[in-house]
């Protein structure tokens, strides 16, 4: 052969050599990119498969890890540079335990639900060791038998501290199976510049001078609860307390706001992105959750709880059945009852704790904290408060689809 | 042993083939079974047959499909629209910044798309930049005009999310075409696009105000708001004249756009079936009264746990979006879209 053939040959040779090793390196890089991390956590760090554990040992038991704790939004203390939580780091430092916390996993309960449902049906590990969800939420989880009887021997401070008007709920009257995260209030919040005027009740909102500027929420039991209230108060709906709405109560909600809606007076239905919306001055009043205005909200921004009643809801640790490191995840909840770290969590969280004693100890964190009528409701508020209200399968599926129909959805 | 002929094709196509299979012929076999059943996620769901979901599911959401396919509809016009001439810029004018500039379309890839549809809640608020400069500055809307929770909200989001996708396609298309065939064009005559300019111009100009005007809600269905209408519809015809007539030139109408079908298809393909599917605009743009079907299927699966309905409701999106598929390669013409001859 000539050499110009022979070189080319050779050329061609380790052209080809090269295309199949970098075949084979992508094909690796794939391989280990599908088994690696595959959930969708900020922080990245959540994968389902958490590292291998060491089986409980006869002795004292040892904390396993890492703890895969699953949370809603804003919803732990940060330091600046928004990832790194000291309550969470003091865990490690103490327990030697690593804590996979995923910040912002759990967007609404039905919808985080619907992705550990099929394990939980299975009767297979989720993934998850400790998750918070609300109280409707959890009471369905513990009513299906999904959720793990926590071990109160490891959970001294939690049964201590624990507020007594958290307990004793019909669900899990005996606190077997969860214990609350936070607390929080539904009212109503509105910019004091614009509206030019206080709102004091949820019949405000629905002032003409206020059109397409007001916002509903669209968590079904706040908003239907919070309405029927109102009407309940203009004499217009039945005397059933907002706990046990009916399907025709429903009705003479959704037939009340129904003009509103079409009419554009009410301009969404939105979850917290009516943060967004104050900021940008596109919505003036808006039914809201009581620690986002706490914590984030502009200088005008005003959060009341209205005289019709607000509601109180409580987000809940539960540990979901199947949990591989169930002892870190008490411990984790016993962590968090401390007073002192109760205290901490609740001052950047500026929601409301289920710890006793808070009050006096968030003073000396930030003095005017334990002043805060968000964090700390004063009594005759707390006289108004309702929980939100329970469901049966059948009505919950009436209800919502009449929800759907203001919605659109 | 001589492997038989027959068998090399099935071989090589046999990975795509199982993956197909897998991932997406069983699950469509699945939720095809699903759209047929009855019962609830308590009481478990079991194949009964009930056709009636179709029929119900189609009546009860007639709406959702209207804005679905009106707000899709009008991204791919739109995007084609804004897309076709910086594709062409790009292609025929960018020189050596083509690269930069197809990196500076795909560069808001980059951030999430979650994100990219928050910030635009803030960039069309009723503070915004955008109202500031049409309400304070040129005083071209009244005090109390907003755009968000609009259908122009949606259709905008829409719009900017999806423009990549048919950006990238007519780019290709149109980096292919010989410049010695426009040249050609221009040696036998061709000039701007004077008569036909003007009158396809001035059609094309007043017909998309119109269509906008009307399907965005700012003109009511009625003689009345065609009335109304008018005036806005004869400035765009005057514009679509305009740029007709003196930016369009003929060799572009009978040599480049032919040649560039194959991609207006595609771009169009990859932007018409994500967006009438897509919920996120509609959710985080819009208001009750402009849910996409997306919507209606996310809350039945996820909120109300109806999966019946939701999977019955996907199979007729899915049968809709097909049907306009056919008919929109049949209008272009088969031999056009694989490039065999203009």
């Amino acid at each position: 052969m000539s050499e110009h053939a022979t070189s080319r040959i050779q050329a061609a040779l380790s052209r080809r050599r090269f295309l199949q090793g970098t075949t084979l390196a992508g094909f690796g890089a794939f391989l280990a990119a599908c088994s690696g991390g595959s959930s969708p956590s900020p922080t990245g760090a959540a994968s389902p498969a958490p590292g291998d554990t060491t089986p409980p040992s006869s002795g004292p038991q040892q904390p396993t890890g890492p703890l895969n704790f699953a949370n809603w939004d804003a919803y732990v203390d940060v330091e600046d540079d928004g990832v790194t939580s000291p309550t969470l780091v003091e865990f490690t430092e103490t327990y030697g335990v690593e804590v996979n916390y995923a910040n912002a996993q759990i967007e609404d309960n039905a919808g985080f639900v619907a992705t550990i449902r099929p394990q939980l049906q299975a009767g297979v590990d989720t993934g998850w060791d400790l998750i918070v969800l609300t109280d409707w939420m959890a009471a369905k989880i513990v009513e299906a038998g999904w959720a793990e009887k926590i071990d109160e021997a490891n959970i001294p401070d939690a049964v201590a501290n624990l507020r007594d008007e958290l307990k004793g709920l019909p669900w899990d009257p005996n606190q077997e199976y969860h214990y609350p995260w936070q607390s929080g209030a539904t009212g109503i919040g509105y910019n004091s510049v614009s509206t030019g005027r206080e709102l004091t009740k949820v019949a405000d909102l629905f002032d003409p001078a206020f059109a397409t500027k007001v916002t509903l929420l669209n968590e079904v039991r706040d908003t239907l609860s919070l309405i029927h209230r109102m009407l309940q108060a203009q004499g217009l709906a039945s005397d059933n307390p907002s706990e046990e709405l009916t399907v025709e109560d429903v009705q003479a909600v959704v037939d009340y706001v129904q003009p509103f809606v079409d009419s554009g007076h009410i301009r969404a239905f939105t979850g917290n992105e009516y943060l967004a919306d104050f900021g940008t001055g596109t919505t003036w009043a808006a039914i809201v959750w009581s620690g986002d205005l706490a914590s984030s909200a502009g200088p005008d921004d005003v959060f009341v709880y209205p005289e019709e009643g607000s509601n109180i809801w409580t987000d809940n640790m539960l540990i979901p059945k199947g949990a591989k490191n169930k002892y870190t995840a008490e411990l984790m909840v016993n962590w968090v009852y401390d007073v002192e770290r109760a205290a901490r969590l609740a001052n950047w969280i500026y929601y409301i704790s289920p710890v006793n004693g808070v009050a006096d100890a968030i003073t000396e964190l930030d003095p005017e904290a334990g002043d805060n009528p968000l964090l700390f409701p004063p009594a005759d508020v707390v006289a108004k408060q309702h929980p939100l209200p329970n469901w049966s399968e059948a009505d919950e599926s009436a209800i919502l689809d009449l929800f759907s129909t203001l919605t659109g959805e | 042993m001589r492997r038989p002929r027959w068998l090399i094709p099935w071989l090589l196509m046999a990975p795509g083939l199982l993956w197909l299979l897998a991932f997406f012929v069983l699950p469509n076999l699945q939720m095809v079974a699903m759209s047929l059943s009855s019962g609830t996620i308590g009481t478990g769901f079991q194949l009964t047959w009930e056709f009636n979901n179709y029929l119900g599911a189609f009546g009860r959401f007639p709406d959702n499909f209207r804005n679905s396919l009106v707000y899709g509809g009008l991204a791919t016009l739109l995007t084609f629209l804004i897309g076709y001439p910086l594709a062409y810029g790009i292609a025929f004018r960018g020189g050596r910044y083509k690269n930069l500039l197809l990196f500076l379309v795909i560069a808001p890839f980059f951030t999430s798309f979650l994100i990219r549809v928050i910030s635009w809640r803030i960039i069309l608020g009723d503070n915004g930049p955008i109202i500031a400069i049409a309400r304070d500055v040129l005083s071209l809307v009244p005090a109390n005009f907003s755009i968000i929770n609009t259908p122009l909200a949606v259709v905008s989001g829409l719009t900017y999310q999806f423009l990549p996708f048919m950006v990238l396609p007519l780019y290709v298309s149109l980096e292919k075409i010989d410049h010695r065939l426009i040249e050609a064009a221009r040696d036998l005559y061709a000039g701007p696009w004077r008569r036909g300019g003007l009158v396809w111009g001035a059609a094309g100009g007043a017909l998309l105000v119109g269509v906008l005007l009307f399907a965005l809600g700012y003109a009511d269905p009625s003689l009345d708001g065609l009335l109304g209408s008018l005036p806005v519809m004869v400035v765009g015809g005057f514009a679509g004249a305009g740029i007709g007539s003196l930016l369009v030139s003929e060799s572009f109408v009978r040599v480049t756009f032919p040649l560039s079908l194959p991609g207006v298809f595609a771009g169009s393909i990859l932007v018409f079936i994500p967006a009438i599917g897509d919920f996120v605009n509609a959710e985080l743009l819009g208001n009750p009264k402009t849910q996409m079907v997306g919507n209606v299927i996310q809350g039945r699966f996820l909120q109300q746990n109806d999966y019946p309905t939701a999977a019955a409701l996907s199979f007729i999106l899915m049968a809709a979006i097909l049907v306009a598929i056919a008919i929109y390669a049949r209008v272009l013409g088969t031999e056009e879209l694989t490039g065999g001859r203009a």
